[in-house]
């Protein structure tokens, strides 16, 4: 921040060229909303985790911090469940954002070379983006169904392996999830990935192979490094789209078997509108945006350092 | 009559017709599937037939329609009529979200309780007050494959109704790709060619099951004078829950890691021959080709009575911040009119049950295929009603879900299913507001 010496106040005002509310003026139409969908949501949340809430009574009665004390001990049903979704969610996450971004960088770099039909191949993996989780979950519980599934079908046939119970086995459960998830998004992050590597200029590698630099000294120095901002950006986006795991496990196994692939978002979900604990469900919504934000300004932290553009 | 008499009085009609304002009700409903038409015709009747009276649906997905009920009478902004299902109603009744409907109001509107099945009719009522009329019932039964049941040598026609019934028939429908049936040496379990029923996992599962354990004479959940304490782990249930597993792993005439979608797609096929589901499964295997079945009761696997799932949908009216007396009455009106013998019998046509004796006996319900549960139907223990029924259900399916896949013992799964149960109730209790 002190890098900079400071500017006398007087240029930088005639520097903007009118009077020092002008940029408010122009951030004003973002912060009403932001104030209406997000400060203002947020705040509510917060206040309702604090009472015993019944949306249709006249008092609500004021509890502290009863719910969050759950989740912090041990023998609850919130404690369990809670922290058995967020397992089962990092688990999720630590599985698929890896593997979104590296098929994504993959898929880009096989793109990025002059071959035919390269504009229908990144509209095949782009394609199933666009469509909707419902469709989505319902092809893949499909294809992975127990005894009926084209997948089960398929290991029938294949000598050496045999049909797999996914729907129903413990850890199994998992594959249509993340199989799914994979071929739905990774499209989004190809493009991204597609386009930061349209945009390096090509003297880099000219320069590179002059120096004699081979096909992974390339990667290593110049493709990855000029990728960093993007990934740095899916990485946060796929890392916060991977917590808020909801439709696919709730389309493909409803979360079982036995809630080993129960998102906590779907936990968040049933304990306000199965079970109407709406103050449980906003104290779980606090504690674990808290936790989200903490995991997003640790990936800030790591990959700007690794930057190294000397911000901390 | 001279012209200028009859002018003058079809002008007063008129005026004294546009003076009487119509009533325009708003209604939320959740018959979004092949029962909307139904709906939207009996709906277009309604308002012919009511000319003071318009009538507004509104279709909603019943999970959208739960979330959105309560919020909506806070607002103050809540439909004046409102389809509730049975999971759900006394929840709804007890948080203050429906009207209660007087004696006097019930009898304007041509409702009589004593014409609809006491369960059914029951549902809707808390403390001897009623807040919701049944429009639409639903059951688990038992749907069968006659071509296995004669390949077998078992009478098509007179299906299992009692546990040894069942066991016979089921050993002699399950066989092995090489022929052999549960028993025999050599029996390949992993590798069978028919079975009798899969038992799948829940959501399916859990109700299936649920079915079978009230027949031992279960309750799951006790009276409001015991708090509402949840007993689904006793010696009863326990017996069930085991049964259920045995006919997996030690009678073999169930595959393991059956589901409810790889049970249906067996059925069609000709590979499962008994099917334990819903009711509205009949119009996908009425289409189905070549597949010769019948319906019937689930059989008394339990030892105490005959019980089996039952689901329904009831019309409540939504509690109204500034009350209006006329719109209250064209609402009970409405109400009223739903749920006479003859909408339910157009209704059936749908695929729901009857919710009155006089329909299920009637003759234009005579040829409708699940005239055959009409017996089954008087007796059937509705197992609905009772509130948190939500908060019981998801411990029950965890519970029968753990037994089934074998990580818990039965006794500890339905000893933690209690525990957690119990825990989701005590929150239920403490956020109700005082009545």
């Amino acid at each position: 921040m002190a890098l900079a010496p400071p500017r006398p106040r007087r240029r930088r005002r005639h520097a903007t060229g009118g009077p020092a509310w002008v940029p408010y003026a122009y951030l004003l139409p973002h912060a009403v909303l932001f104030v209406i969908f997000i400060v203002y949501p947020v705040a509510f949340g917060v206040y309702v985790s604090l009472h015993r809430w019944n949306i249709l009574s006249d008092v609500q009665r004021y509890v502290g911090l009863e719910f969050y004390a759950r989740l912090v001990t041990p023998g609850t049903v919130q404690f369990n469940f809670f922290w058995k979704t967020m397992g089962n969610t990092a688990l999720f996450t630590a599985i698929t954002v890896p593997a979104l971004l590296l098929a994504a960088l993959g898929l880009a770099l096989l793109l990025d070379r002059p071959i035919p039909g390269r504009a229908f191949f990144r509209a095949v993996f782009f394609l199933p983006t666009i469509l909707a989780v419902s469709v989505m979950g319902l092809t893949w519980r499909w294809m992975f169904e127990n005894q009926t599934g084209l997948v089960n079908i398929l290991l029938d046939l294949i000598p050496f392996t045999q049909a797999m119970p996914f729907l129903t086995n413990v850890g199994w459960a998992w594959v249509p999830i993340v199989v799914g998830t994979i071929w739905w998004t990774v499209g989004f992050n190809m493009i991204l990935y597609g386009a930061a590597l349209a945009a390096i200029p090509r003297v880099y590698y000219e320069a590179a192979m002059i120096d004699g630099a081979g096909a992974w000294a390339q990667f290593r120095h110049i493709t990855w490094p000029q990728l960093n901002p993007v990934t740095l950006f899916a990485l946060v986006t796929t890392t916060i789209a991977s917590f808020q795991l909801f439709g696919q496990p709730h389309v493909i196994t409803s979360g079982g078997p036995l809630r080993t692939t129960q998102s906590v978002m779907m936990f968040i979900t049933e304990e306000a509108f199965g079970n109407f604990q709406f103050a449980s469900a906003a104290a779980m919504s606090v504690f674990f945006g808290l936790l989200l934000l903490l995991v997003t300004g640790l990936q800030f932290r790591m990959t700007l350092r690794d930057l190294g553009r000397g911000v901390r | 009559m001279t012209m200028r008499r009859t002018l003058a009085a079809l002008l007063t009609a008129a005026l004294l017709s546009a003076a009487a304002a119509q009533i325009e009700l708003t209604y939320w409903h959740g018959f979004t599937g092949p029962d909307m038409p139904l709906m939207e015709q009996l709906i277009a009747e309604f308002n012919a037939q009511h000319p003071g009276i318009v009538v507004k649906a509104e279709a909603v997905p019943w999970g959208n329609l739960w979330q959105q009920l309560e919020p909506s009478v806070a607002a103050g902004r809540a439909p004046d009529v409102v389809a509730v299902n049975e999971d759900v109603v006394t929840g709804f009744i007890l948080r203050g979200a429906l009207a209660p409907m007087t004696p006097a109001a019930l009898a304007a509107a041509d409702i009589d309780p004593g014409r609809f099945f006491g369960p059914l009719w029951d549902t809707g009522v808390v403390d001897d007050v009623a807040y919701a009329v049944p429009v639409h019932s639903v059951m688990i039964v038992m749907y069968y494959n006659k071509a296995l049941f004669a390949a077998a040598g078992l009478d098509p026609e007179s299906p299992p109704t009692t546990r040894d019934e069942y066991l016979a028939a089921a050993r002699a429908l399950t066989t092995d790709t090489a022929g052999r049936h549960p028993g025999d040496a050599g029996f390949d379990h992993g590798a069978l060619a028919t079975w009798a029923a899969g038992m799948v996992s829940p959501w399916m599962g859990g109700t299936v099951a649920y079915a079978f354990t009230a027949q031992n004479g279960v309750t799951f959940v006790d009276g409001a004078d015991a708090g509402y304490a949840p007993n689904f782990d006793s010696p009863e249930a326990q017996e069930m829950v085991q049964f259920l597993i045995d006919l997996v792993n030690v009678h073999q005439v169930s595959p393991k890691n059956a589901t409810e979608g790889s049970e249906i797609d067996a059925f069609r096929q000709g590979k499962a021959a008994m099917n334990f589901n819903g009711v509205w499964m009949l119009s996908q295997y009425a289409e189905q080709p070549g597949l010769d079945f019948g319906v019937a009761a689930i059989p008394q696997l339990g030892s105490e009575r005959f019980a089996t799932w039952g689901g329904s949908s009831h019309l409540a009216m939504p509690v109204q911040r500034r009350p209006d007396a006329a719109k209250q009455a064209a609402a009970m009106t409405f109400i009223g009119w739903m749920t006479q013998p003859e909408q339910n019998l157009f209704w059936t046509a749908a695929g729901g049950l009857p919710t009155q004796p006089e329909v299920a006996a009637s003759e234009g319900y005579a040829s409708n295929p699940m005239a055959a549960l009409g017996e089954a139907m008087e007796g059937t223990f509705v197992l609905t009603g009772f509130p948190f029924l939500a908060q019981f259900r998801g411990a029950w399916d965890a519970a029968y879900e753990a037994a089934l896949l074998g990580d818990k013992s039965v006794a500890q799964a339905l000893a933690d299913g209690v525990a957690e149960a119990a825990s989701r109730i005590a929150d239920g209790l403490q956020s109700l507001p005082p009545r």
